[in-house]
């Protein structure tokens, strides 16, 4: 494909899916219902960490409308107490990952405040809320471990008798020794500790599943979120000890996923047993209380790191410690994607010839963590451009430049890092230059001038990042295109939506490909009645593998109805040639059409791909002004050049990169999960002390494109989902860090709330 | 929430013999408080005496040189209300920035006043303006009114009619929003009344209260310049993982003095 057929001449393809989801016409999970079906209501536990000493459920169960209740004791009884683990690779010293048992409803101890103690199952949500509030259950408190450092520590609270110094799995990257002696030559070098802030992804769609159960068949029906239903269902079998095919999950649309939607929860694990004992169908919803205490956190990572340079601001070597939390419990993805993901990326986007890195995990008596867009990728990206800009400014040299002296030069692609990724191909001073003119870089001195003469602290902000897109847990993606006899073309996929228009941009590849018009194709999206091999959206790779398989499958179907075809017109398929949905040869008069060789018999065609990661890239520069009265931050202008490959719907990409962008905001000005270090209890539990960004926030952002072609798709496409997150942690505190500098704040933690900041200032005109 | 029975009081009066006579009913306006606290089940009242829709505690009028805003009064009609605009345009505004649009539409001032949330932003206009809280029974003046985090005069049975407000010279209202919650972090209403400058502050401290430092300063000067080096003692603000008693004690300083500009700008 050489052009962009459908967005030729500079039009638009909107999203189709978005009057259906803005007019409140799209079916979530909760909107499922089944004849007969019962409700579920979770006992959550209030406290952070304690021994169960006695649960007593007479009470719940002589409440009118009640039909059972289940406890620890039966989760422990069906076995649903282990959870997947994406964590396959070895750690340091050939270290395995100790997975810490998780009973589906907590058994014997609980760990974290809102972990389930019980399930009550009525006739209604409301008799079964008011009979949960009836069952009595005492407890035994034991000290309570919120701080990960404090968890490592001699002596700590034990969290889990198979995890000792509640550590489950330590891994390094890179060469400690020619690290340590690229530091010993080293001129200078750059230490900061950084907290990447814990915080709630918080989708607008409340957590909710209707379980059923099927006894002709043995089969569990489960109508729930998903980012993909095959990982869905293998970690359901996982989990329960089930075969996969026992389970067979209904999704349509999912209203923001962020990574934390990709699990599967124990709470549905409860759905089951009650599901298959009682023989009626069993539907929760979560209230937002219980989504702010109980679906995945994301990020929480803390990070010591060092940057050694030579005379020339030239990198020799950079070193991180780091700690990963992750919480009471380990998720399938936590661990893996805080992980390997910043490992693979150690090296950003610069030539430095020697790296290590050291990654403890720590589990505390907090909600678990998991992936969050980015997953791991942010955190390093942060990380990273917060030494190289603090270096900067310690050296006195410019931060772009500083940057522009040490990028891997674009003839260097590909690149072999030094902890064996490889990036395939980049533009990183091109991508940077067009920043820097865009942000007008060099008009910044005046600018801050004029701020200051309005009594405002300007600052200017800037990260260069690269990242891998994800491979996918599953190692091909599958895609079918089925054609009717009246033409239409239905494309089937694993990858599921979650806002990212799949139904849009899928299309558009489909019809491009088959050169008919976009509006005879459609979109299915984890389908049970096609079930296919393929991976969850996520990691930012839906368009390169779901995408590109549709590509493969439009071919694919171009080539065996060519064979079909050819018979019909009595004709060699090689004297038959196929343009816009239709077939002809030289050698009749008569053409066939796509949906022709659909009247006979089902016309369908199945094709799968394997593709490795993408590396998208970018520059991202935020100016900010402070109001040193308030501490209030304002981004004045925030511009991006990215290099996501060939863009297929720019509207799409440009929604991804806003979104991202803002969720990035979001964490660097204020979204924080705080808990109370002493007691366990989660402060942040609802949205009036838990800060999400208002439009208001980020008004606009300057947007140009720096593709290079990437071979990794026959598209030529990168994955781009979690780019704009990935480099706006360090670009905005970077920001407001170099507003601050000339005062002699040399460093802050996210969230940059109005009082830190304030306090920040005040701190240093104390001391000036 | 929990079960409770629903009452669609006819008129003023049977609302109020109905909380008489049930000590565990609550009365429902807007709902913008109690609805939320049903939902988290903070709260088990018995009843909910829907007073909502009531004619007896509509209407926005100027009656003998006063406003007078009906307690059922929401607060988006308030911030629109030419009459409101033309008398108190400060209040106008306050309303405006009430919540958000959902919040505004229902909320009602009655119900705001009533409830006296340290960080609601009524009762710093309420304050500073010297209104008068009119009940079913009798007229209690702002000063007597508001007696710290949720609590008022209000016996248990007594209901809000309506507020009058005295028409100030001049006032305005600044408001420096909580990041996350939207209340007042710290807004204060600073008024030119008849009989002088009142200064009244909310949400940074345990209930609405009146900066008298500030008041003396602003009667002999109202600007800005009046407010420099005064401020509020940190001593005795709220102090939270949001903010500190010292951030909001600036806060106070900053947005009195914002108040101040925008007065002397009028």
């Amino acid at each position: 494909m050489e052009h962009h057929l459908l967005e030729v001449g500079g039009v638009r393809v909107s999203r189709r899916e978005d009057l259906r989801l803005i007019t409140g016409a799209g079916k979530y999970a909760a909107d499922w219902e089944l004849p007969g079906q019962l409700y579920a209501h979770f006992l959550r536990t209030d406290r952070a960490h304690a021994r169960i000493v006695s649960i007593n459920v007479e009470h719940a169960l002589e409440h009118p409308g009640v039909v059972r209740v289940y406890t620890g004791a039966d989760a422990v009884r069906a076995g649903y107490v282990k959870p997947m683990t994406m964590l396959t690779f070895k750690g340091k010293s050939g270290m395995q990952v100790r997975v810490p048992e998780r009973p589906v409803l907590a058994h014997g101890h609980v760990r974290c405040v809102g972990e389930p103690v019980a399930m009550v199952v009525a006739e209604s949500a409301l008799i079964a809320q008011d009979a949960a509030e009836l069952i009595e259950v005492e407890y035994e408190e034991l000290p309570v471990v919120i701080h990960p450092e404090d968890a490592l520590a001699p002596g700590a609270p034990q969290l889990h008798e198979n995890v000792p110094g509640n550590l489950p799995f330590e891994f390094e990257a890179g060469d400690a020794a020619a690290t340590g002696a690229a530091f010993a030559k080293a001129a200078h070098v750059t230490r900061l500790k950084l907290e990447v802030t814990r915080v709630a992804p918080n989708p607008m769609e409340p957590r909710a599943c209707l379980m059923a159960y099927d006894a002709r068949e043995d089969r569990y029906t489960a109508h729930v979120h998903v980012q993909g239903v095959n990982m869905m269902r293998k970690q359901l079998a996982a989990y329960t000890g089930l075969p996969e095919e026992k389970f067979r999950i209904m999704a349509r649309d999912v209203g923001g996923a962020f990574g934390q939607r990709s699990l599967a929860y124990p709470e549905y694990c409860v759905q089951m047993l009650a599901a298959k004992d009682i023989g009626r169908p069993v539907k929760w919803v979560a209230s937002r209380s219980e989504g702010f205490a109980t679906d995945s956190h994301g990020r929480a990572n803390f990070v010591s790191g060092e940057l050694a340079l030579d005379r020339d601001g030239r990198f020799l070597g950079m070193r991180l410690d780091w700690i990963a939390e992750m919480g009471a419990y380990l998720t399938p993805t936590g661990p893996v994607s805080h992980l390997r993901n910043p490992s693979t990326c150690l090296t950003g986007v610069y030539r430095i010839p020697a790296l290590y890195g050291c990654w403890r995990t720590a589990l505390t008596n907090t909600n678990p963590i998991a992936a969050y867009r980015g997953a791991g990728r942010p955190d390093i990206a942060y990380v990273i451009e917060r030494l190289v800009s603090q270096a900067a400014a310690e050296t006195g040299v410019d931060a772009a430049e500083l940057r522009r002296r040490n990028f891997i030069p674009p003839e260097a692609f590909p690149y072999k890092t030094p902890t064996g990724s490889t990036y395939e191909i980049a533009d990183l001073p091109g991508v940077l230059e067009k920043a820097l003119k865009l942000a007008d870089w060099n008009g910044f001195r005046e600018r801050r001038r004029r701020s200051e003469r309005a009594g405002k602290l300007r600052g200017i902000g800037i990260s260069t990042v690269i990242e891998n897109t994800g491979a996918g847990l599953f190692p091909k993606d599958e895609v079918q295109i089925e054609v009717a006899a009246n033409g239409a073309v239905t494309v089937y996929s694993v990858s599921h939506s979650q806002g990212q228009g799949h139904e849009t941009s899928f299309a558009m590849i489909v019809a491009e490909t088959l050169g008919v018009p976009f509006e005879r194709v459609q979109l299915r999206q984890g389908d049970e009645e096609h079930p296919l091999f393929g991976n969850h959206t996520g990691g930012s790779r839906s368009t390169v593998g779901a995408g590109s398989a549709c590509h493969l499958a439009a071919k694919k179907l171009i080539d065996e109805g060519r064979a079909l075809a050819a018979l019909e017109l009595g004709v060699e398929p090689s004297q038959v040639e196929y343009a816009n949905g239709r077939y002809r040869t030289d050698h009749a008069e008569r053409t066939v059409a796509l949906g022709d060789l659909a009247k006979a018999k089902t016309f369908s065609v199945t094709a799968e791909g394997s593709f490795s990661s993408t590396f998208p890239n970018g520059c991202h520069i935020a100016e900010v002004e402070i109001d040193p009265a308030t501490g209030v931050t304002e981004i004045a202008s925030y511009v991006t050049v990215d290099d996501c490959g060939r863009v297929i719907n720019h509207t799409i990409v440009e929604g991804q990169m806003h979104g991202g962008v803002a969720q990035g905001a979001g964490q660097v000005f204020g979204e924080h999960v705080v808990y109370d270090r002493n007691s366990g209890q989660l402060m942040t539990g609802s949205f009036a002390d838990y800060y999400m960004p208002r439009a208001g926030l980020l008004r606009e952002i300057t947007m140009e494109e720096h593709p290079t072609p990437s071979k990794v798709s026959p598209l030529g496409v990168k994955g781009m989902g979690e780019s704009g997150c990935t480099a706006s942690l360090a670009a905005l505190t970077n920001g407001v860090l170099d507003a601050l500098r000339p005062l002699g704040v040399q460093h802050l933690d996210m969230p940059l709330t109005p009082a830190k900041v304030w306090h920040a200032i005040q701190a240093a005109q104390r001391k000036n | 929430m929990y079960q409770f029975h629903y009452v669609k009081a006819k008129s003023l009066q049977e609302a109020g013999e109905f909380l008489a006579a049930h000590p565990d009913a609550k009365l429902l306006a807007g709902g913008m408080t109690l609805i939320p606290t049903l939902k988290a089940r903070l709260a088990q009242p018995s009843h909910l005496v829907d007073v909502g829709g009531l004619a007896e505690l509509a209407g926005i009028e100027v009656k003998d040189g006063k406003l007078r805003v009906g307690a059922g009064a929401r607060h988006r009609e308030v911030a629109m209300s030419a009459v409101v605009r033309k008398a108190i345009p400060a209040l106008a505004e306050l309303a405006g920035v009430i919540g958000d649009p959902q919040v505004r539409n229902l909320g009602t001032m009655g119900g705001s006043v009533a409830n006296n949330d340290p960080a609601a932003d009524y009762p710093a206009a309420v304050l500073a303006l010297g209104a008068t809280v009119v009940t079913m029974r009798r007229e209690i003046p702002a000063d007597d009114f508001f007696q710290g985090m949720f609590a008022t005069a209000l016996e248990p049975d007594e209901i809000v009619v309506r507020v009058v407000f005295p028409v100030p010279k001049r006032a305005a209202y600044a408001k420096f929003p909580h990041p996350a919650s939207g209340y007042a972090m710290a807004g204060v209403f600073v008024a030119e009344n008849a009989d002088g400058v009142r200064v009244a502050v909310t949400g940074a401290g345990p209930g609405v209260f009146r900066w008298q430092e500030a008041e003396a300063a602003l009667g002999k000067n109202l600007s800005p310049a009046a407010l420099e080096g005064l401020t509020v003692e940190a001593e005795g603000l709220n102090e939270d993982m949001h903010a500190t008693r010292e951030y909001r004690a600036n806060l106070v300083a900053v947005m009195a003095k914002r108040a101040v500009a925008k007065i002397a700008g009028k």
